[in-house]
């Protein structure tokens, strides 16, 4: 109430007013928080923001109580402060004035992370309908991480192992301190305007659970949900779980098994590729099989002498390429695996047109491109087209010539 | 400009697709052929795609202006 008969309380009044009610109401608190902008002043007192996800909260705490904090305060260290809530008349500021401060136990940071889990986890963050699936083959790789350390270098050695086509591009970021989280969220966010990009690697050694409490932030977990990019996480050892795991696309239990999870391994993809060649290789030998086959019942057919010059030539062509084929397949199995030009260079010798080097030409009707294989189909088509090994040309049928 | 992760992703997917093609569809010689031929040349696209691509690595740097610059690693972090 105004004291004495005004209407109105001078601002002086109402902060300290304000400050009596806050007192009385809080004289002892604890508060879990966690310390940023942190500042020593020459006097010895210090001045400090402990903050959450959500707020942030002043505080100070005077030198002769701040000799006794058995630890040296930092950014981005999880305490738990014990003091009394009171209003900075001056500014009209709230605050606490701590005179007891000690690290957050991981009791505490528990509780928090088992928080904040929860409410994530019913707002929908974790969904597995939400997750991507991973690309099979990944080209360009993103890998936030801090530039140094080991984390880095086990999955640039991993990628390069499994997967040497993979471009990596190595993002910088702080992955412990107050400078950790925002410095995620703002990789997060400019990643996705990276051309062709396919993947992302979050990566983080093992460490305490205050040491890995960045990936338990919620703007992170914000970020990794928002992101349009696959996003695998590999944060601490086996046992550690953070929050990114959680959101992230799929979770792998240290940065290297994060690496692994992501590629495939060169090896496997090349003896793929062999293998699908060959089946292709095989096909072909098989069908030049059958037309040598249906060749010589052609021939036993027919016996006939004026025939049977041209058609052994021709039978002869067709053996000596099976052979071919034969020795390109047995040789694909012996080397599989090894050089892969080569085995395409043998592939390549199967063309059509290597064989046409050799003085023979493909007959194609003119008009629809389709091959001629009988004189009869060269005489209704009339208008042909010959194609050499170098080059085609087209013909005119004239008429049925007998004899050879 | 497809990305080489589609283009290889395509690829593969073709290759496959050709090879099941040419040993179960009863096929025309001149079809089957025509498929072989396909089937070696994306081949050749795939390994082309993952030999090419020499194992790079990039820093990225944020500017001012706030867009990432791809610069060349300071240190090479080869095994």
């Amino acid at each position: 109430m105004p004291h004495d008969d005004k209407q109105y309380f001078t601002v002086s009044e109402l902060n300290s007013l304000v400050r009596s009610l806050v007192e009385e109401s809080y004289p002892e608190v604890r508060v879990l928080g966690e310390v940023s902008n942190f500042k020593r002043h020459t006097s010895g007192h210090l001045y400090f923001t402990l903050k959450d996800g959500e707020a942030q909260l002043r505080a100070v705490c005077f030198r002769s109580q701040a000799d006794l904090i058995a630890f040296d305060v930092e950014d981005g260290m999880q305490v738990l402060a014990t003091g009394r809530v009171t209003v900075y008349e001056a500014y009209g500021q709230y605050q606490i004035v701590v005179y007891a401060m000690e690290k957050a136990g991981v009791g505490e940071l528990e509780a928090a992370f088992r928080k904040m889990r929860e409410r994530l986890e019913k707002e929908g963050l974790f969904d597995p309908g939400h997750k991507m699936p991973l690309p099979a083959y990944p080209f360009r790789i993103a890998v936030v991480t801090s530039p140094t350390g080991a984390a880095v270098r086990d999955i640039v050695s991993t990628l390069r192992r499994r997967w040497p086509p993979a471009e990596i591009l190595l993002f910088p970021v702080a992955v412990q301190g107050n400078q950790a989280a925002p410095s995620i969220v703002r990789a997060l966010e400019l990643l996705p305007g990276v051309e062709g990009l396919d993947l992302i690697i979050l990566g983080r050694g093992g460490g305490s659970l205050e040491d890995l409490w960045a990936f338990n932030e919620e703007s992170v977990a914000r970020a990794i949900y928002g992101c349009p990019i696959p996003v695998v996480s590999g944060v601490g050892h086996e046992t550690d779980f953070t929050i990114s795991d959680f959101v992230s696309d799929v979770r792998a239990a240290t940065p290297t098994m994060a690496a692994e999870i992501s590629v495939p391994r060169m090896e496997d993809i090349i003896a793929r590729l062999d293998g699908i060649e060959s089946r292709l290789v095989q096909f072909a030998r098989l069908d030049l099989e059958l037309r040598r086959r249906r060749l010589s019942e052609l021939v036993r057919s027919y016996a006939l002498g004026r025939v049977r010059g041209g058609v052994e030539g021709a039978m002869q062509s067709l053996d000596y390429t099976v052979e071919r084929l034969y020795r390109t397949v047995r040789e694909m199995a012996r080397d599989r695996g090894s050089r892969v030009r080569e085995a395409l260079a043998r592939l390549e010798g199967l063309d059509a047109r290597k064989v046409l080097s050799r003085g023979y030409a493909v007959c194609s009707d003119g008009g629809t491109g389709r091959i001629i294989r009988s004189s009869a189909g060269a005489l209704d088509a009339r208008d042909i087209r010959l194609t050499f090994s170098d080059g085609k040309v087209s013909a005119e049928v004239k008429e049925r010539v007998n004899g050879d | 400009m497809a990305t080489k992760k589609a283009r290889f992703e395509e690829s593969m997917k073709r290759l496959e697709e050709i090879v099941r093609e040419l040993e179960t569809a009863n096929l025309s010689l001149e079809e089957s052929m025509a498929k072989f031929e396909e089937g070696v040349k994306l081949g050749k696209v795939c390994r082309e795609l993952l030999e090419k691509a020499e194992a790079r690595i990039k820093v990225l740097v944020e500017d001012e202006a706030g867009t990432l610059r791809e610069e060349d690693a300071p240190y090479d972090s080869k095994d």
